[in-house]
């Protein structure tokens, strides 16, 4: 087993999109950095995650950030020298029932308000767009931000460019126990210790775990999301669908299998790290997505699977300095992360390097929840 | 959803045995296998319509098969063909996949007697049109009355490979060759002892070796196939000398001329559904791989969940029959459909039979014990994942990325992430991590089960009935679950 640097400019604690996207710039930057992860690096979220990156699915709080994310995911291919498996076909958001309708309308003039133009479809125009779509789907709005890109690919292109760029990754280095020093931290590790001047936690789900290792309360849940998959199959979509009741995300890989998810809850939790798949609920989500797009009845599910997508309990993202923990950072619970991903550890290095950010993330700030101090 | 007494999944041997028992004892069976007709892997048939032309194993076996078969008709039995179990929602509970009668079926108790599957072994041209699987092979003669080619050479490790020589003889096909990775003829003697447990058995396979003996068939133990050749048919087959230790003398290669090659290195047990239950497992190498592990009821470490045949390690249809009706007993036993001195009386005479089988069983092991690894055999070229196309060399550059568990070699080839999710090339995969890691296979972590346990089509999953969902209020906030 190779042994951890014992000094390093910066730790971050986690090797998911929000800890590798964080890593990249600081090390462009010439810091030398750690990224530490208790098991497989790219192991959770980031992972086991379905790959959309809608626009307009998100919360208006966080449409900035994530349309500058989709803009570095379109950048990524030549930045990281490998394909993602990046593509922007644009997607459906689509509404079912009377409420959905007018939901979808209330949300498209928000985003119109916040300089996001998206267009109404319905009737003949909708079913010209997409005549893959049910009967059940009264309207759509389209989005030519909306996006994916491949989990796969993406995790083994962030790795290996963190490496080239003289990043150490470490696999089976949990986090056991953080000590503040003069200035800055001893993070203790199953794979050994490191000394660092500053801090950031990207441990996804265990975000709040982690920060209590330096005394900071902070209320991190995590979902048990489901995610199934097809055999690879015919062109069947050429669009990313999402719903706005936010029960169905659906698109189909360039392969031709088909990714089928929507954020229905698997069992388990991340305490118990048990996630096991539903399932009740595996049948709800096959229905909603045979509802909206009948053609999937023909298709053969080959696997199902569950994984946790960390939370905070006002689901905005945690991004930026722990208060009362002076080099210590979080970046971490973007609902939709991996979407954001990009822009949040851009902002998240920003910061770490001028004290600064180029987008206002001031509503991310963790001091609205951290009372620190608390248990230290 | 259906409420039995007995869930009994697989419908061969040993799934036919087990609900043919339990109806004596008075309990109800839903019997479900994903084939069109009973009879499993063992007692496949040709169906009605056809015309028969050869004999066949099950020709011979016909009376004891149309016995077994019965049961499908017993007024106690429903019996679901093309039906796949494929999840465990909850412990004794199998979600049934079966178009429009697709639902849940609740069990008091539930044996799994799902069988085994080819062992897929990647060497040079092994995806070649022409090279068939063993098992392959077996259900097109026993199936269709079909032999798809010529002349055949026969090659991989395990008892199989000398029935299936023969009955290609018997099938008029000329056989170029038998090649055997376990030098079968210098452990003979050690291993006789243990044959001799079951003379009918072994007379059988003496008698295979002697239609290939008179034939004139060359038969090659201690060999090992290194290349398929051909361009889009396969046109001949390279063999040449193994260890123990896996490595393969090149330098000695023989050539045999065909055009079809029946490739069989025995067969991996299916524990996928007994992996979803949440059973446990353990490793033996020469049994298969990863077996449940049982007590000595035949009971998994899920209580009321029994397993039983090849599906819990290789054992043969005689060891299957027995096992079914066993389990079938120690289910009516944990039901109370049967007194307890009467179960004694029968296990007894199962146990007798069991004991005497399980010894000629280990003789078998012995004797075809396979070497270390068959990863010699593969070049940088070598396709190891069909579904995905993953080739060795990719394998050795992702390694050379940093990448070395079977989880991360898994998400960054796709290997085992196609149609057969990793079914056919897992095994293949922890074998490689095994050796570059220096643990043993049994040590590699694997991939977690997950449903479905076999593909299905998703409009069958939109029959049953179910209570509405749970819809969120607000999609962005936490949701609720069950845990
Ligand atoms: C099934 C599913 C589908 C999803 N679909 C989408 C989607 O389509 N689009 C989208 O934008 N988002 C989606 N998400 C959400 C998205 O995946 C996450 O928001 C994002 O991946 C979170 O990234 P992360 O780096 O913060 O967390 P993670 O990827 O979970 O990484 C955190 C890492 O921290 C490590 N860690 C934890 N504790 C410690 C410790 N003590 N010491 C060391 N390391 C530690 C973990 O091992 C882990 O590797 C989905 C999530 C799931 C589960
Ligand atoms: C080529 C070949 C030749 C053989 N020759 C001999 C021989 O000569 N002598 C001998 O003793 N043995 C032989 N065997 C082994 C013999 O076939 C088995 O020992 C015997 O069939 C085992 O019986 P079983 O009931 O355990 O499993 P099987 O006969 O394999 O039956 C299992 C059944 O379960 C079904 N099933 C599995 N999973 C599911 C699921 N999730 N849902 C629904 N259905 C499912 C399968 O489709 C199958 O029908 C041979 C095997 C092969 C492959």
């Amino acid at each position: 087993m190779t042994s951890i640097p014992s000094r390093a400019d910066a730790v971050i604690v986690g090797a998911g999109i929000a800890g590798l996207c964080t890593a990249l710039p600081l090390a462009k930057a010439g810091r030398t950095v750690v990224v530490l992860d208790r098991g497989a690096a790219w192991g959770d979220a980031s992972g086991a995650n379905a790959g959309t990156l809608s626009l307009q699915v998100k919360r208006p709080e966080v449409l900035h950030v994530t349309r500058r994310a989709i803009e570095l995911w379109q950048a990524m291919r030549a930045e990281l020298g490998a394909d993602v498996g990046f593509a922007k076909p644009g997607g459906l958001r689509v509404a079912t029932s009377e409420k959905e309708l007018g939901m979808l309308r209330g949300s498209m003039a928000v985003q119109a308000s916040l300089g996001l133009e998206t267009e109404w479809l319905e009737g003949n125009r909708l079913r010209d767009a997409a005549p893959w779509l049910g009967p059940s789907v009264r309207a759509a709005t389209w989005c030519d931000w909306d996006a994916l890109s491949s989990p796969l690919l993406a995790g083994r292109a962030l790795l290996a460019a963190a490496r080239r760029r003289g990043v150490t990754v470490q696999d089976q280095a949990e986090v056991t126990a953080i000590a503040a020093l003069d200035r800055g931290y001893r993070v203790t590790t199953a794979a050994g210790t490191v000394d660092c001047a500053q801090l950031v936690i990207a441990a996804g789900a265990w975000t709040g775990k982690v920060a209590a290792l330096l005394g900071v309360d902070l209320p991190v849940d995590a979902d048990v999301n489901m995610l199934s998959v097809t055999e690879p199959a015919p062109p069947l979509l050429d669009k990313v669908v999402t719903h706005m009741g936010g029960v169905l995300s659906l698109k189909q890989y360039p392969n031709g299998t088909v990714m089928i998810g929507g954020g229905w809850q698997g069992r388990g939790s991340h305490q118990s790290m048990r996630r096991e798949t539903d399932h009740l609920n595996l049948l709800h989500n096959m229905r909603v997505a045979c509802a909206i797009v009948p053609a999937l009845k023909d298709l053969r599910l080959v696997r199902s699977w569950a994984g946790f997508e960390g939370v905070a309990s006002d689901a905005l993202p945690l991004l930026g300095a722990l208060p009362g923990r002076p080099g210590a950072f979080v970046n971490a619970c973007a609902r939709g992360g991996y979407s954001q991903g990009p822009a949040l550890g851009e902002q998240m290095a920003e910061l770490m390097l001028t004290g600064r950010t180029s987008l206002d993330v001031a509503r991310f700030d963790p001091a609205r929840f951290a009372a620190a101090g608390a248990h230290a | 959803m259906m409420r039995v007494d007995l869930a009994v999944v697989g419908a061969g041997p040993a799934g036919l045995a087990a609900a043919a028992e339990a109806v004596t004892h008075g309990m109800t069976v839903a019997l479900i296998d994903d084939n069109a007709r009973p009879g499993g892997q063992y007692f496949r048939h040709v169906p009605p319509s056809f015309r028969r032309t050869a004999a066949t194993a099950f020709d011979k076996d016909r009376a004891r098969a149309e016995a077994l078969f019965a049961i499908t008709r017993h007024p106690q039995v429903t019996y679901l063909p093309e039906a796949t179990v494929w999840d465990v929602p909850e412990p004794l509970t199998l979600a049934v996949a079966a178009g429009p009668r697709s639902g849940q079926v609740e069990a008091g108790a539930i044996v799994v007697a799902a069988g085994a599957h080819d062992r897929p072994v990647p060497f040079p041209g092994w995806t070649l049109p022409g090279v068939v699987s063993a098992g392959g092979v077996q259900n097109l003669i026993k199936g269709f009355r079909l032999v798809p080619g010529t002349r055949a050479a026969v090659a991989g490790n395990g008892p199989l490979l000398f029935l299936i020589g023969a009955s290609l003889l018997r099938a008029g096909v000329a056989v170029a060759a038998v090649v055997e990775a376990a030098p079968i003829d210098r452990r003979l003697p050690a291993a006789l002892p243990q044959l001799l447990a079951a003379p009918e058995i072994l007379q059988q396979a003496l008698d295979y070796r002697w239609a290939l003996l008179r034939a004139g068939v060359p038969v090659l133990t201690g060999w090992a196939p290194v290349n398929a050749e051909g361009e889009d048919a396969v046109r001949a087959v390279q063999a040449a000398p193994i260890a123990e230790d896996g490595s393969v003398d090149r330098a000695r290669a023989r050539s045999f001329d065909c055009d079809l090659l029946v490739v069989g290195f025995g067969l991996v047990p299916s524990v996928e559904l007994l992996r979803l239950a949440g059973a446990g497992l353990r490793f033996d190498r020469r049994r298969g791989g990863w077996l449940p592990e049982r007590d000595e009821a035949l009971e998994t470490t899920r209580r009321n969940i029994f397993a039983a045949g090849d599906g819990t390690g290789i054992g043969g249809v005689e060891l299957a029959l027995i096992e079914g009706r066993r389990a079938a007993v120690e289910a009516a036993v944990q039901l109370s459909r049967i007194a307890p001195f009467a179960a004694d009386e029968i296990r007894a005479g199962l146990r007798r039979r069991w004991k005497r089988l399980d010894r000629f069983r280990r003789g078998i092991e012995a004797l075809f014990a396979p070497p270390k690894d068959f990863l010699a055999l593969q070049t940088p070229q070598t396709v190891l994942c069909r579904c995905e196309e993953v080739t060795r060399q990719e394998i050795e550059e992702r390694r050379a990325e940093g990448f070395r568990g079977a989880v991360q070699l898994k998400s960054t080839t796709r290997m085992g992430m196609g149609r057969c999710q990793g079914r056919n090339c897992m095994a293949t995969l922890a074998a490689l991590v095994a050796a570059d890691s220096g643990a043993s296979e049994s040590a590699v972590a694997l991939p977690k089960a997950r449903a479905p346990a076999r593909p299905i089509p998703i409009g069958d999953l939109l029959h049953e009935t179910i209570p509405p969902p749970d819809l969120p209020a607000d999609p962005h906030l936490p949701r609720k679950r069950r845990t």
